[in-house]
């Protein structure tokens, strides 16, 4: 079967130029054995790939929304990426660096490729449909990079933004604590967690003081540097066991032998795969009367608490692509549709699909379903109203919404009827 | 109700700056139920938040927990001791 892989992809390249005006031909993932196939093999056999480099909270949202554009009716994209932390890929744009040589990326089969390939990542202990896997080709930039944070909160982005990098918000990301499901905490405090990740043992936190069993990230990852700017603690002082992945973190807190001391950061979307094992632990902020949970209960996925601001470990997602720097123009128009398509910006030509679905159902909030703002990571919140409002839609995405549904014929007693509902504004 | 009193006492900043103008100011706490009640708005939040204090503390009916932990380290006034070197 693997010889009939390779004679399909090849007999593929050969028939078909990149500039072909035609369909591109149906390529199988071509990965055989321990063989990787080069990331170029797909731009000769005709595809537009995009290479992206994006923090690892980020995976499910690549996994669903390079299956759509795969399939993109009018703009058919490849997107080819690899996880890496915020803090590097800031450096790697602000510097203009190459992605490292022979890094494997991950892309995803179209439906006429594998029409039963599915970005959802099932309950443990099923494990998510593997991606395809390529080389990334010598001295390839990316194209599409991603900080899951304020890039100011890095050490990297402190400075000026280049002039030859553009940034563009993207959908919220909140951040977790989460613990074992046979733990009995359920709540943690400011007060708490500095003393938890600031002092480790020595804090006396209890019942969070083996720092064995305190489970957090490198420095240069989002998870770390968001939840280290919220309660004060800088990220190179922090107590625990430093992982350089979320799934490590999320097999240390299901396997521990000691659920009551352990605890782990998570982005909230990690957590919300693993609610089956884990628990997320309400955090009552500085100042706070109670502690919340990212979503208005322990078990609903409406990140409601985020949305209006209740909980306050969250960060925007930034996304940077290069641009001519006398024209601003996009230098690859293509990492700037994905990025836009992300932002939740119009495009054209019109994606087709819905381009809230795959954001929302990752566990992200798009910006039009926000009614907090805030200009720095772990900054003091205010009130924010988008210019056209999401809320309705989000909600009946990841949950049920009280709004009304309208339509042509159907017009809203009050507000703006907008994908199918009608939205305050 | 003890701890609608306690906050008063404790933090009359945060209640100085919503009883302005604004009308952001505590809810009646008689109009709620008793603190922690998962589905009831909070006998202390704000009505119409418009600070990060009021925003972090606003009438929600979302799932709160009362937290309000001994910690050894904390200093006498509440305030949080310097990291360790």
């Amino acid at each position: 079967m693997n010889r009939l892989f390779i004679a399909l992809f090849t007999l593929a390249a050969i028939a078909r130029p990149a500039s072909a005006g035609p369909p591109p031909p149906v390529v199988p993932c071509a990965e055989t054995g321990t063989v990787i196939p080069s990331c170029g093999d797909l731009v000769t056999a005709g595809q537009t790939v995009v290479y992206a480099m994006v923090g690892d909270t980020q995976n499910n949202l690549m996994r669903r929304l390079a299956r759509l554009l795969r399939d993109n009716t009018d703009k058919k994209l490849t997107l080819a990426w690899f996880t890496s932390g915020s803090c590097a890929n800031i450096a790697t744009a602000y510097t203009r660096q190459n992605i490292p040589t022979a890094q494997v990326m991950s892309y995803v089969p179209s439906i006429a490729e594998n029409g039963t390939w599915t970005p959802e990542i099932p309950p443990p202990p099923a494990t998510p449909m593997p991606t395809c896997r390529c080389t990334i080709p010598a001295a390839t930039p990316p194209d599409v990079i991603n900080s899951a944070l304020f890039n100011s909160a890095c050490p990297s982005g402190e400075g000026a933004v280049p002039p030859f990098v553009k940034l563009t918000q993207g959908p919220v990301q909140a951040y977790v604590l989460a613990v074992p499901e046979a733990s009995t905490q359920t709540a943690i405090t400011f007060e708490e967690a500095y003393f938890v990740f600031g002092f480790g043992t020595a804090g006396m936190a209890l019942p969070w003081v083996d720092e064995a069993q305190m489970f957090i990230r490198t420095v240069s990852k989002s998870t770390l540097v968001a939840w280290a700017k919220n309660i004060g603690v800088d990220p190179m002082k922090w107590k625990g066991v430093r992982r350089d992945g979320s799934p490590m973190v999320v097999a240390d807190l299901e396997g521990t032998t000691s659920p009551e001391q352990a605890i782990g950061i998570l982005g909230a979307e990690v957590y919300d795969a693993e609610r089956a094992k884990l628990n997320v632990l309400a955090y009552k902020s500085k100042g706070q009367y109670y502690a919340y949970y990212p979503d208005s209960t322990s078990t609903s996925f409406d990140k409601k608490n985020v949305r209006d601001g209740h909980y306050t470990v969250w960060s925007p997602t930034i996304w940077m692509d290069y641009i001519n720097e006398t024209t601003q123009v996009a230098a690859n128009l293509n990492a700037r549709y994905i990025i836009d398509i992300i932002a939740g910006k119009s495009v054209t030509p019109a994606a087709s699909f819905d381009t809230i679905d795959p954001v929302a159902k990752v566990g992200l909030v798009p910006d039009c379903a926000m009614r907090v703002t805030r200009s720095f990571e772990g900054g003091p919140l205010s009130l924010y109203t988008p210019t056209q409002s999401c809320t309705c839609k989000y909600e009946s995405i990841v949950d049920t919404t009280t709004c009304a549904q309208c339509s042509g014929s159907q017009p809203c007693a009050s507000g703006t009827c907008r994908n199918g509902y009608c939205e305050v504004q | 109700m003890k701890t609608l009193v306690a906050i008063f006492f404790a933090v009359p900043l945060v209640f100085i700056a919503a009883c302005g103008d604004d009308g952001a100011g505590p809810k009646d706490a008689a109009a709620d139920g008793p603190p922690g009640d998962a589905g009831t708005p909070d006998a202390d939040c704000f009505m119409n938040p418009q600070t990060h204090e009021e925003i972090i503390n606003a009438c929600t009916t979302a799932q709160k927990i009362t937290k309000n932990p001994t910690l050894p380290l904390l200093n006498a006034d509440g305030s949080l001791p310097p990291l360790p070197p």
